[in-house]
C-alpha cells in the first residue's frame, strides 16, 4: 500500500479536475465524483495505517521514496512521500473528517448554485491538505501549504456576494501571507545553511550544528507559518472572520485539519525546534497565552460559529503548548481527537443553523425537542470539548497537561487548567442557550436529512472511543507510535486527572446555573463588570488596533511608496511600453502584403549577408 | 538488401495518405464524416508504430535516411501535431462540405514530407521530403477556394516558398559542390579537411536563407503573417507548429552536423537573425488586432527563441530546442484550436471579438489564457521551463547579452498575449451573445494541451531527462 | 584566388564595353529615317486581336498536368522494363507498388471530373 501512497493526494486532485471540467452541470455527479475520490484515499490511508503497524515502521525508520521534481543548474528539487505513523495518523484523520464533511455537504450545500464549485474546492482542499501530509520536504510542503491556503480564501470566500464573505478572506489571504513571509524565509534560510529542504537530510544535519543562534532565528522563522496557519496569537484574527464561509467548510478546514497543519509541522520537523531550545519556549508560551486568550473571548459570544471558533483557537493553542514543552505525543494525540469532536461541533452547529436559518445562540432553543440527533450528538461533542471522562478530549486533555506539569511549566500547568474549566463552562453555556431552554427560534426547526446526521453520529462515536486509544493503561497505544526520539511512556496521574474532571464539571455546573436553572442572573454579572465584558465582547480589540495600525501608518508609508511608484516608477516603465508600442506600430508597416515587396527583401537580406560574411573571407584569402 | 523495416513509419503514413484518398473517392459525399476519425484514429496507430523504434540508432541506403532518437523525437512530435489538426479541423472541414478526402490525405502526405525532413541524412532526400510537405501545404493553404484572402494566401506562398525553395537548392548545389558530397556526415568530414572556402560560403548563406524562410526567421519571414492569415485556421496552426518543427529539425542536422567544423561562421550570421527574430517579432506582434496575425507574429518571435538553442551549440541547446518545440506544439494548437471554432461561431478573427469570451465559453477561455501564458513563458507551465532552458543554454556558452535580449523579449510578449487574456476575462460580451458550443473533438484537444502544458510545468522531469538523453546521442560534443 | 576573378572582371567589363561601342557606333554611323512601322516594339508573330487578357480553360492546366504525371511514368518505367530480366521480383513488385499509386492518382483525376471537357 506504501508505494500507492502518492495516489492519496492524486486522486482528490483528479476530482478537482473531472469536476471542473466536467461535471460541473451534474451536481449530484460532482458530490458523487469527489466523495469517491475521497473514499478510495481512505480506503489506502487505511491501507496504509494498518501496513505501518505491521511492518513496524516507527518514527525512527520512516519509509521515504521521491522523484527529481525540477532540476535546475544548482538546486535540485524532490518531491516524495514519507511515511511514517506520525503522517500514517495524520493522514486517516484528514480523509476520515474530510469524506465525512463531504456526505455532509450533500445535504447542507443541496440547492446551492454554487454546488459544483463547493465540491471542487472541497476535493482541492483536500489533495492540496493530504499533499502537505506526505511532504518529505520543505518546498513540498511550502507548496501544499500556500495551496491550503489558497483553498481556504477561496471557500471562506465562497459566498463573494457579501461583503463581510468578501473582507472576510481578504484578512485571511493578507494574514497568512504575512506568516507564509516568515515560513519561506525560514526556509530559505535552512536551504541556504544546509542546502536541502528534505527533513531526513535536514534532522541529520541540525546534530552537532554548532551555530545555534541561527538555528533559533531559522526555528522562529518556520515557526512564523504555523502561527498564522494554526491561528495563534497575534495572527489569530483571520480565524474567526473564516466563518463567512459554509459551515461544513468551518468544520472541515478552520476546526479540523487545515489549521492542524501548523501542529502537524511543528511535530513533523520537531527535531529543528528541539535543536534551538529558545524557540520552544517561544512556542510554548505562544500557544498557552492563545488557549486562554481565546477561551477568555469565547465566554461572551452570541455567534454559535464564532463560540466554535474561539474554542478551535483555545484548542490549537493547546496544541502548540504541548509541542513546546516539548511532548509532540500530546499534541499530536490532541489534534486527532480535536478534529473528531470540534468536526462533530461545527457539522452539529451547520444542522441547527442550517434549520433556524441563524447563527445567534439567542435566535435559537428548546431544539433539543425538534432536533433529537442534532442535539444529542452536539451535547457528545461538547462532553468530548469539555473533557468529561471518558469522552475522547478528556484524555488528550489530560495528557496535554500532564506533559506540561511534568516538564515544569507550572504556569502553563495552572493556565491550561483555567482553560479546561473555561472550555466546559463556554460548551455548555451554548448548549443550554440554544438546545435547550425556552424555543425562541423563528422559523419551524426540523431536523436534517439523513446525509446530514448520519456523519454526525459517525463523528460522535469516533468522539466517544478515540480518547481510548490514547490512554494511559492502554498498551501499544497512540503514544508507542507518535512520539520524538523515544516512546514516553506517561504513567497515569490520577490527581491531575480528578482535577481536571473536576474543573470541567463545575463548568458545566456554572451554566447550567446561569443558563439552565437561571439561579444567578447573567445580566447582572454583564452589568456589573460591564468594562471587562466589552473587551472580551470585543476579542481585547485586536481587530480595531490591527485596523488603526493599518491605516495610519500602514497606509502613511503606502501612499508614499504610491508616489515614488507612479512618477518615478511608472513613468520609467510607461516611458519604455510607449516606446515599445510606438516601435511595433512602425515597423508594422514593412509588412506591405505586396508579394514583390517580401521578394525583394528576402534578397537584399542575402545580399547584405553575402558582403557582411564575404568580406573578412575573401580578404583573408588574398 | 536494404533494411525496409525501419521505414515502417513513413510506409504507414503513406498508406494512411493512400486510404484517406481512396476513401474520399469510395464513399458518397453524405456518408463521409467518418474520414476525419479515420484520419485520427491512424495517426495515433502510427504514433504507437513510432514508439516501437524507440532506441533504434540506424542509417538506410549509406547513411541517406537516418533512424536516430533525433528523429524519431521530430516524427513523434510531429505525430502529435497532425494528431491535434484532425481533431480541430473536423467539424471545420465539415462544415466546408467538400473535399473531406483530400484535405486529411493531403495533411498526411504533408506529415510524411516532414518526417522524410527531419529523418533526412544527405541534402537530396532532405530536399524530396521539403517539396512534398511544401506541395501538400500550398493547396492546403489555398484550400477555402472561396475565400478571396485563402486564394491570396495560397498564391503567395506558392511564389514564395518556390523561390525560396529555389535560393535553398542553389545553396545547396553550391555546397555540393564545394565538398563532393551529399550525405551530411561526409560534408562534415570534406569541410574538417579544407576549411571553408568562398563557395562553401555563399553555399551556407543561400541554405541559411531557405532555411531562414522554412522556420520564418526575420528578415525572411515576410511571408508568415499573411499566408497563416489566409489560411484555414487549423492548417495555419498545423503549418506554425509541424512545418516549423520539422524545418528546425533540418535545419539543426545541417548546421550542427553538416556544418560543425566552421561553426564559428555560421554562428554570427544566426545570431544576428536571432537578434532580428526575436526583436522585429515580437514588437511587431503588438500592435496586431487580428489573432492569427498575431499568432503569426508570436510563431516568428518563439522562433527567435529556438534560434538560440543554434546559437549556443551545445548539447543542452538541442535540447532546449527538442524541448521547446514539443511545447510549442501543445500551446499552439490549443491556442490555433481556439482561434478556430470562435473563428467559425463568430465569424471574425478579430481580437476585440474576443470580448467576454469567458462568459460565453469558460473551457476555451482557459485554455486560451493557459496556452498564452504558457508561449510566454510564466510559471508554473510548461513554457517556462523549456524557455528557461533555452536561456540557460545560451548563458552557459557565455552569451549573457543573447539572454538578455531574449528576456527582454520574453516580458514583451506578455503584453501581447495579455491584450488577448484581458478582452476575454475582463470585457463583455455583446448584449444577446450565446454561449458559444464547443465540438467534442475540439474539446479534447483542447483538454489535451491544457493538461500537457500544466503538467509539465509543474512536473518537467521526466521531459527533460528524454530530451537530453536524445540530444547527447545527437550531438556528443 | 582573388587573382582568379580578375579574368572575370576583365570579361565583365569586356562585355559591357563592346554592347556600348556596338550602340554607339550604330548612332554614328547608321542613318535615321523612322517611320511609324519601324518604332514599333519587335514581337514575333502577327499583331494580335482584340484584348490579350483571356481567361484559359482550365482544363488545358489539369490535361497538362494529368499528361505530366504518366510522362514521368514512363521515364521510370523504361529503365526498369530494359533491365527487368536482371532486376528480378523485387523490382517488379517495386514497380506494381509504383503504378499503383499513380492509378489512384488517375482515378482521383477521373472521378473529379478533370477527364471531361466541358
Amino acid at each position: 500500500m506504501i508505494e500507492l501512497a502518492w495516489l492519496i493526494p492524486v486522486l482528490p486532485a483528479l476530482g478537482f479536475v473531472i469536476i471542473a471540467l466536467a461535471t460541473k452541470r451534474f451536481k449530484l455527479l460532482s458530490a458523487l465524483v469527489a466523495i469517491a475520490a475521497m473514499a478510495t484515499s481512505l480506503v489506502i490511508s487505511l491501507g496504509i495505517f494498518f501496513e505501518v503497524l505491521q511492518m513496524g515502521i516507527t518514527m525512527e525508520n520512516p519509509v521515504e521514496y521521491s522523484v527529481r521534481w525540477m532540476s535546475v543548474p544548482g538546486i535540485e528539487i524532490n518531491a516524495g512521500i514519507l511515511i511514517d505513523p506520525l503522517t500514517a495518523v495524520m493522514l486517516l484523520v484528514v480523509c476520515i473528517v474530510a469524506l465525512l464533511v463531504e456526505i455532509y455537504s450533500m445535504g447542507y450545500m443541496e440547492g446551492d448554485p454554487g454546488f459544483s464549485r463547493f465540491y471542487s474546492y472541497l476535493s482541492l482542499f483536500a489533495s492540496s491538505m493530504l499533499g502537505l501530509v506526505v511532504a518529505n520536504n520543505y518546498f513540498q510542503m511550502f507548496f501544499f501549504w500556500e495551496l491550503v491556503g489558497l483553498c481556504s480564501y477561496l471557500l471562506i470566500g465562497f459566498y463573494f456576494g457579501r461583503k463581510s464573505a468578501a473582507d472576510a478572506n481578504k484578512k485571511a489571504f493578507i494574514t497568512n501571507r504575512v506568516a507564509d513571509f516568515g515560513f519561506m524565509l525560514g526556509i530559505f534560510f535552512l536551504f541556504y545553511q544546509f542546502g536541502t529542504f528534505n527533513f531526513g537530510e535536514l534532522a541529520e544535519a541540525f546534530h552537532g550544528y554548532e551555530n545555534i543562534a541561527f538555528l533559533t532565528m531559522a526555528a522562529i522563522l518556520v515557526f512564523i507559518g504555523p502561527i498564522g496557519k494554526s491561528a495563534q496569537f497575534p495572527l489569530h484574527v483571520w480565524l474567526p472572520d473564516a466563518m463567512e464561509g459554509p459551515t461544513p467548510v468551518s468544520a472541515l478546514i478552520h476546526a479540523a485539519t487545515m489549521v492542524a497543519a501548523g501542529v502537524y509541522l511543528l511535530a513533523r520537523q520537531f527535531v529543528l525546534f528541539h535543536a534551538a531550545p529558545v524557540s520552544l519556549l517561544t512556542i510554548a508560551y505562544v500557544g498557552g497565552f492563545t488557549s486562554i486568550f481565546a477561551a477568555t473571548i469565547a465566554v461572551v459570544q452570541d455567534d454559535i460559529k464564532r463560540i466554535l471558533a474561539f474554542s478551535t483557537l483555545s484548542q490549537l493553542g493547546y496544541m502548540v503548548m504541548a509541542v513546546g514543552v516539548g511532548s509532540i505525543t500530546a499534541g499530536m494525540f490532541h489534534l486527532t481527537t480535536h478534529a473528531f469532536f470540534k468536526a462533530l461541533l461545527f457539522l452539529g452547529a451547520g444542522s441547527a443553523i442550517h434549520a433556524v436559518h441563524s447563527n445567534s445562540i439567542w435566535k435559537m432553543g428548546a431544539l433539543v425537542k425538534k432536533m433529537k440527533v442534532t442535539t444529542w450528538t452536539f451535547v457528545i461533542g461538547a462532553l468530548a470539548l469539555a473533557g468529561i471522562p471518558p469522552f475522547a478530549g478528556f484524555w488528550s486533555k489530560d495528557e496535554i497537561l500532564l506533559a506540561t506539569k511534568e516538564a515544569g511549566f507550572t504556569g502553563l500547568y495552572i493556565i491550561g487548567s483555567i482553560v479546561a474549566f473555561l472550555t466546559a463552562f463556554y460548551m455548555f453555556r451554548l448548549i443550554f442557550v440554544a438546545f435547550f431552554g425556552e424555543d425562541r427560534t423563528e422559523h419551524e426547526p426540523h431536523e436534517s436529512p439523513l446525509c446530514m446526521t448520519v456523519p454526525l453520529i459517525i463523528l460522535a462515536v469516533f468522539s466517544i472511543f478515540i480518547g481510548f486509544w490514547g490512554a494511559p493503561f492502554v498498551e501499544h497505544g497512540f503514544a508507542s507510535l507518535v512520539y520524538f526520539e523515544h516512546p514516553h511512556h506517561v504513567t497515569p496521574d490520577y490527581m491531575l486527572m480528578f482535577t481536571s474532571t473536576l474543573l470541567a464539571i463545575a463548568g458545566i455546573v456554572l451554566a447550567w446555573l446561569v443558563y439552565g436553572k437561571k439561579v444567578i442572573s447573567a445580566e447582572k454579572i454583564k452589568n456589573r463588570f460591564q468594562p471587562i465584558h466589552n473587551i472580551l465582547y470585543n476579542k481585547y480589540y485586536i481587530d480595531e488596533i490591527y485596523q488603526w495600525i493599518f491605516d495610519n501608518i500602514v497606509l502613511t508609508i503606502a501612499s508614499m511608496f504610491k508616489w515614488h511608484d507612479r512618477n518615478v516608477v511608472d513613468g520609467t516603465a510607461h516611458g519604455i511600453s510607449d516606446s515599445i508600442r510606438a516601435a511595433g506600430a512602425r515597423l508594422r508597416f514593412i509588412h506591405t502584403g505586396s508579394l514583390q515587396n517580401y521578394a525583394l527583401v528576402i534578397f537584399i537580406a542575402i545580399v547584405l549577408i553575402v558582403l557582411w560574411m564575404g568580406m573578412p573571407v575573401l580578404g583573408g584569402i588574398q | 538488401m536494404a533494411e525496409y523495416y525501419l521505414l515502417g513509419v513513413e510506409i504507414a503514413t503513406a498508406l494512411l495518405g493512400l486510404i484517406l484518398l481512396v476513401m474520399g473517392l469510395l464513399v458518397p459525399k453524405t456518408h463521409n464524416k467518418g474520414i476525419a476519425n479515420i484520419a485520427i484514429i491512424g495517426f495515433i496507430a502510427i504514433f504507437g508504430v513510432n514508439f516501437l523504434y524507440a532506441g533504434t540508432n540506424a542509417s538506410f541506403l549509406n547513411g541517406m535516411y537516418l533512424i536516430d532518437p533525433f528523429s524519431l523525437f521530430f516524427k513523434g512530435l510531429l505525430l502529435i501535431a497532425v494528431f491535434f489538426t484532425c481533431l480541430i479541423s473536423k467539424d471545420y472541414i465539415l462544415e466546408q462540405g467538400y473535399g473531406q478526402g483530400e484535405y486529411y490525405s493531403l495533411v498526411t502526405f504533408a506529415t510524411l514530407g516532414m518526417m522524410i525532413m527531419v529523418s533526412a541524412g544527405d541534402l537530396i532526400t532532405f530536399y524530396l521530403g521539403l517539396e512534398l510537405n511544401t506541395i501538400a501545404f500550398v493547396i492546403l493553404v489555398a484550400f477555402r477556394k472561396n475565400c478571396a484572402k485563402s486564394t491570396e494566401a495560397g498564391i503567395k506562398y506558392v511564389l514564395l516558398s518556390a523561390m525560396s525553395s529555389a535560393v535553398l537548392l542553389y545553396g545547396l548545389s553550391l555546397v555540393y559542390g564545394a565538398t563532393k558530397s551529399v550525405l551530411l556526415t561526409e560534408i562534415a568530414k570534406i569541410i574538417n579537411q579544407q576549411g571553408i572556402q568562398p563557395l562553401l560560403l555563399i553555399g551556407m548563406i543561400f541554405t541559411l536563407a531557405g532555411f531562414g524562410f522554412k522556420v520564418s526567421a526575420v528578415p525572411f519571414h515576410m511571408w508568415s503573417p499573411d499566408v497563416y492569415e489566409g489560411a484555414p485556421t487549423p492548417i495555419t496552426g498545423f503549418m506554425s507548429v509541424a512545418s516549423k518543427a520539422a524545418a528546425f529539425a533540418i535545419f539543426v542536422r545541417f548546421f550542427m552536423i553538416a556544418l560543425a567544423p566552421v561553426q564559428e561562421t555560421w554562428v554570427i550570421v544566426i545570431t544576428a537573425l536571432t537578434v532580428l527574430t526575436l526583436v522585429l517579432g515580437n514588437l511587431v506582434a503588438i500592435p496586431q488586432t487580428n489573432i492569427k496575425r498575431m499568432l503569426a507574429y508570436s510563431s516568428v518571435g518563439q522562433a527567435g527563441f529556438i534560434l538560440l538553442g543554434m546559437v549556443a551549440f551545445s548539447k543542452l541547446g538541442v535540447a532546449a530546442i527538442m524541448f521547446h518545440s514539443l511545447l510549442y506544439v501543445f500551446a499552439n494548437m490549443g491556442a490555433f484550436g481556439v482561434a478556430t471554432v470562435v473563428g467559425k461561431s463568430i465569424g471574425s478573427d478579430q481580437i476585440k471579438d474576443y470580448q467576454g469570451l469567458w462568459k460565453r465559453s469558460p473551457l476555451m477561455a482557459a485554455v486560451m489564457l493557459i496556452c498564452l501564458l504558457s508561449l510566454a513563458g510564466i510559471p508554473p507551465l510548461a513554457g517556462f521551463v523549456s524557455k528557461f532552458y533555452l536561456f540557460t543554454a545560451v548563458i552557459e556558452q557565455g552569451h549573457i547579452w543573447l539572454a538578455f535580449i531574449a528576456i527582454g523579449m520574453s516580458m514583451v510578449s506578455v503584453y501581447y498575449y495579455l491584450i488577448v487574456a484581458k478582452a476575454m476575462y475582463l470585457g463583455q460580451p455583446e448584449e444577446g451573445a450565446e454561449p458559444i458550443k464547443v465540438p467534442g473533438s475540439v474539446q479534447l484537444a483542447l483538454a489535451l494541451c491544457l493538461i500537457v502544458l500544466v503538467f509539465f510545468g509543474v512536473y518537467p522531469t521526466p521531459f527533460t531527462n528524454l530530451v537530453l538523453d536524445v540530444a547527447t546521442a545527437f550531438f556528443p560534443f | 584566388m582573388l587573382q582568379q576573378f580578375y579574368a572575370v572582371l576583365t570579361f565583365f567589363g569586356f562585355g559591357i564595353f563592346f554592347a556600348i561601342i556596338a550602340l554607339v557606333l550604330a548612332k554614328i554611323f547608321g542613318p535615321t529615317n523612322p517611320t511609324a512601322a519601324k518604332i514599333t516594339t519587335y514581337e514575333c508573330g502577327l499583331d494580335t486581336q482584340g484584348p490579350t487578357w483571356v481567361q484559359f480553360k482550365i482544363s488545358y492546366f489539369l490535361y497538362a498536368l494529368v499528361f505530366l504525371i504518366f510522362d514521368v511514368e514512363t521515364l521510370f518505367l523504361y529503365p526498369w522494363a530494359v533491365m527487368f530480366q536482371k532486376l528480378g521480383l523485387f523490382a517488379f513488385i517495386e514497380m506494381i507498388i509504383f503504378i499503383a499509386i499513380l492509378v489512384i492518382g488517375l482515378w482521383y483525376a477521373w472521378k473529379e471530373g478533370a477527364l471531361e471537357w466541358l
